[in-house]
């Protein structure tokens, strides 16, 4: 696999800092907004052509071009306010609740405009799932917690049917034997990394084909983070998957290819691999080696 | 002095007594720049010393001009011929003429010598009692002052103490509302008991009829008297019932549209108008209810062939509901507000609409919060006085039908009490056991909502 070839080259230091194999050897200047290395994916699911994104006046991502494939996991780091995490909610237009947010370009899922006036945001967002920063289980039971895509969409015919769903997600997100017993129970009660597993549980529930992760493990200790990262090996199997996370170890163990965003610019992409120990770009390799961000 | 005069004076002590403090702190520590010696910045020192100066003449001052009257009287009454003091009645017209000639006011009848003594003697022990406050004051603050002065030294923890007579103060201040609340209680209860010693409790919770009107003479026809309450409360109920009909849905869907829906710069223009509502003052209402709504559904009652009164309770109701909408939906926009965000987005991401988010995860999410601000509407509404006055009518019918005219549990305190009253009839007191019924009820139900409110507020920090 390739997470583990990529972790055994990107030595971490006992300080706890990924330091490139061969540092040095990048060859783009800092200068350069253009974005280095190939955007497409073997299979996409997502493709983004020249997506620029304004709140208000001011423009937080310019002309960003990106494939999610099938089958990867992508991930998207960079400092803080780069705009990955904005990148990441035009997938399934969650901008759209933002007041005075402004999305142009082009964005499609299987070859169909997401913005397209046939394209439904509620059938949109079935198909494109989410999970956020922090584990946010609404203030139901577990069962309802997970039953609640499937109810709004109509997915499911009976209550053995519903319960058939709740028990598969549940169990896909690693969760069900810890709280089969208690489904009744409040899903706001589990431990932080429960909550999340559980939120995974409910964006799956309603059959994605693309799941989107907002620094899902964020809020969570390590062992917690380490179940949330196995779960995101596994569900590549199934799903298309991009993660936002600021830790750039994640990146390396549970990503394919990893794109870099500076400043609302996409300013690197290609293999996690590559990009983590060979980068091209000037700025990419600063942020990777620690020297900002 | 006089005893305006007497505060001007110390309060002229205290600020002097405060920059006497401080520059005397500062002097002690060396100078400037020796107060980093000090225990507390030098301005402490300074309030200290006002503290100490003032505080002791002023808690002395309160206490002589709450007693002083009682203690002059007392000397007085001595003076006053044995026949008159004994009889307290007596005693009591005796005294008040004393006051008058002490004043220069017209007596109630003719002055004799020996009152006019008293008068004198009142007016005697008045001036020394007058001379002795000045002396007693100025010299606690001048002690005070002088006290605190020798005690400044940089050992001395001024600022603990300042700050533990600021929380005494604070703490003072704030029983102030807790015993008024108290005493309101305990008035209302003792009256209750009189009323309850002569008419039965389980009369007036249970009896059915109410007319209020006692026999002033033997041979007074038509007034017996009943004091059943429960049309009262039937009353109360319905108009209230009506009202939370009105203000619920209304103030509740327009919370959910203004946190919801609404753009930001409608939401910013709307919320303000709709709390101008809780501004009208409540008697522009009743008039607008009396004479506005009550005869449109009079009007409306009539044209489908229905006997509307015109005094209803319908009308009372809805200007009421009209009244009580940006109550509930001031309350219920900030439960929805406080609902998080995550919330929302989580079931946004899920594909979920607005209505199915409201329905399924925002309205449940604050269910608790709205149902504690559903309860202080009703308890608003309950004890809501000047429309039911203008709009609903007296007349104590026990019914069910919100086209007729009923009373109220507040009307009828209002009308039992307003103009002259015997304050020892049934009548009368009747209206401090409603206003005990009244204020139960409504404690009750802001206990409750109080603690659901803060139930709810519990499960998201």
């Amino acid at each position: 696999m390739d997470t583990v070839s990529v972790e055994n080259e990107v030595i971490m230091a006992d300080d706890g800092i990924v330091k490139p194999v061969a540092g040095g050897r990048a060859t783009i200047d800092r200068d350069n907004r253009e974005t280095v290395g190939d955007v497409t994916a073997k299979n996409p699911r997502m493709r983004c052509r020249e997506v620029s994104v304004f709140y208000g006046e001011k423009q937080a991502i310019h002309d960003v071009s990106l494939d999610v494939g099938s089958n990867e996991v992508i991930a998207l780091i960079g400092p803080s306010g780069c705009g990955k995490s904005t990148f990441l909610r035009c997938l399934n237009r969650m901008n759209d609740t933002i007041d005075g947010c402004r999305v142009i370009g082009d964005i499609s899922l299987d070859g169909d405009s997401i913005f397209d006036t046939k394209m439904d945001v509620v059938q949109l967002r079935a198909q494109v799932g989410m999970v956020f920063q922090k584990p946010n289980p609404f203030p139901k039971s577990i069962f309802e917690n997970v039953a609640y895509g499937p109810r709004i969409h109509g997915l499911t015919r009976d209550k053995t049917e519903l319960e058939a769903v709740v028990h598969t997600s549940l169990d896909r997100a690693g969760l069900l034997d810890e709280v089969k017993d208690r489904l009744g129970e409040p899903g706001t009660g589990l431990s932080g990394g429960q909550q999340q597993r559980l939120c995974i549980a409910r964006a799956i529930a309603v059959n994605p084909e693309v799941i989107l992760m907002d620094e899902p493990c964020s809020a969570l200790d390590p062992i917690a983070t380490a179940r949330i990262e196995e779960l995101i090996d596994e569900l590549r199997e199934q799903y298309a998957i991009a993660i936002v996370t600021h830790s750039m170890q994640q990146a390396a163990r549970v990503s394919q290819r990893t794109a870099y965003f500076h400043l609302g610019d996409l300013i690197e992409i290609g293999e996690t691999n590559q990009v983590f120990t060979n980068p091209h770009h000037q700025l990419t390799e600063d942020y990777i080696t620690g020297r900002f961000g | 002095m006089q005893t305006s005069v007497l505060i001007l004076v110390l309060v002229a002590l205290t600020v002097v007594g405060f920059y006497l403090g401080r520059s005397r702190s500062v002097a002690v520590a060396g100078g400037t720049a020796g107060s980093a010696q000090l225990h507390s910045l030098p301005s402490y020192y300074g309030y200290l010393t006002a503290i100490w100066c003032g505080v002791p003449a002023l808690i002395v001052l309160g206490f002589w001009m709450a007693f002083q009257d009682n203690i002059i009287t007392h000397f007085v009454t001595a003076d006053l011929p044995a026949e008159t003091a004994a009889d307290p009645g007596q005693l009591g017209l005796a005294l008040n003429d004393v006051k008058n000639l002490v004043r220069g006011n017209i007596t109630s009848r003719a002055t004799d010598p020996a009152m006019v003594a008293a008068a004198d003697h009142y007016r005697q022990l008045q001036t020394i009692s007058r001379l002795a406050l000045t002396v007693v004051i100025l010299a606690l603050a001048i002690g005070g002052i002088a006290l605190s002065w020798k005690r400044i030294g940089p050992a001395l923890r001024a600022r603990n103490q300042v700050e533990a007579v600021v929380m005494v103060f604070l703490i003072l201040c704030s029983t102030i509302a807790i015993f008024t609340t108290l005493g309101i209680v305990l008035s209302v209860l003792f009256e209750s008991i009189r009323f309850f010693r002569i008419v039965p409790v389980t009369e007036f919770i249970f009896g059915l009829e109410w007319s209020p009107q006692m026999a002033i003479r033997a041979d007074q026809v038509g007034s017996t008297g009943a004091f059943g309450a429960v049309p009262l409360f039937a009353g109360t109920l319905l108009i209230s019932g009506i009202a939370m009909l009105v203000a619920v849905p209304i103030g509740l869907m327009s919370a959910l549209y203004l946190s919801e829906y609404a753009s930001r710069g409608f939401r910013s223009a709307a919320k303000p108008v709709l709390e101008i509502l809780a501004g009208v003052p409540t008697v522009v209402y009743g008039f607008f209810a009396a004479l506005v709504v009550a005869p449109q559904v009079r009007g409306l009652g009539e044209a489908i062939g229905l006997s509307v009164s015109s005094e209803s309770a319908l009308a009372a109701g809805l200007v009421m509901g009209i009244m009580i909408i940006p109550f509930v939906s001031s309350l219920s926009d900030d439960v929805i507000n406080a609902v998080p965000q995550a919330m929302r987005d989580g079931s946004y991401a899920m594909g979920a609409t607005r209505s199915e988010t409201i329905g399924r995860v925002i309205f449940p999410a604050a269910l608790p919060g709205i149902v504690g601000g559903v309860l202080l509407a009703v308890s608003r509404a309950i004890g809501e006085t000047m429309i039911v006055v203008m709009a609903a009518g007296l007349s104590s019918n026990l019914t069910a039908n919100p086209l007729e005219a009923v009373t109220t549990v507040t009307v009828q305190i209002v009308t039992l009490l307003v103009g002259d009253q015997e304050f020892d009839s049934p009548k009368t007191l009747a209206a401090f056991a409603l206003g005990l019924v009244l204020f139960v009820v409504t404690l009750t139900l802001n206990v409750i909502a109080l603690h659901v409110v803060r139930k709810y507020r519990e499960q998201y920090e």
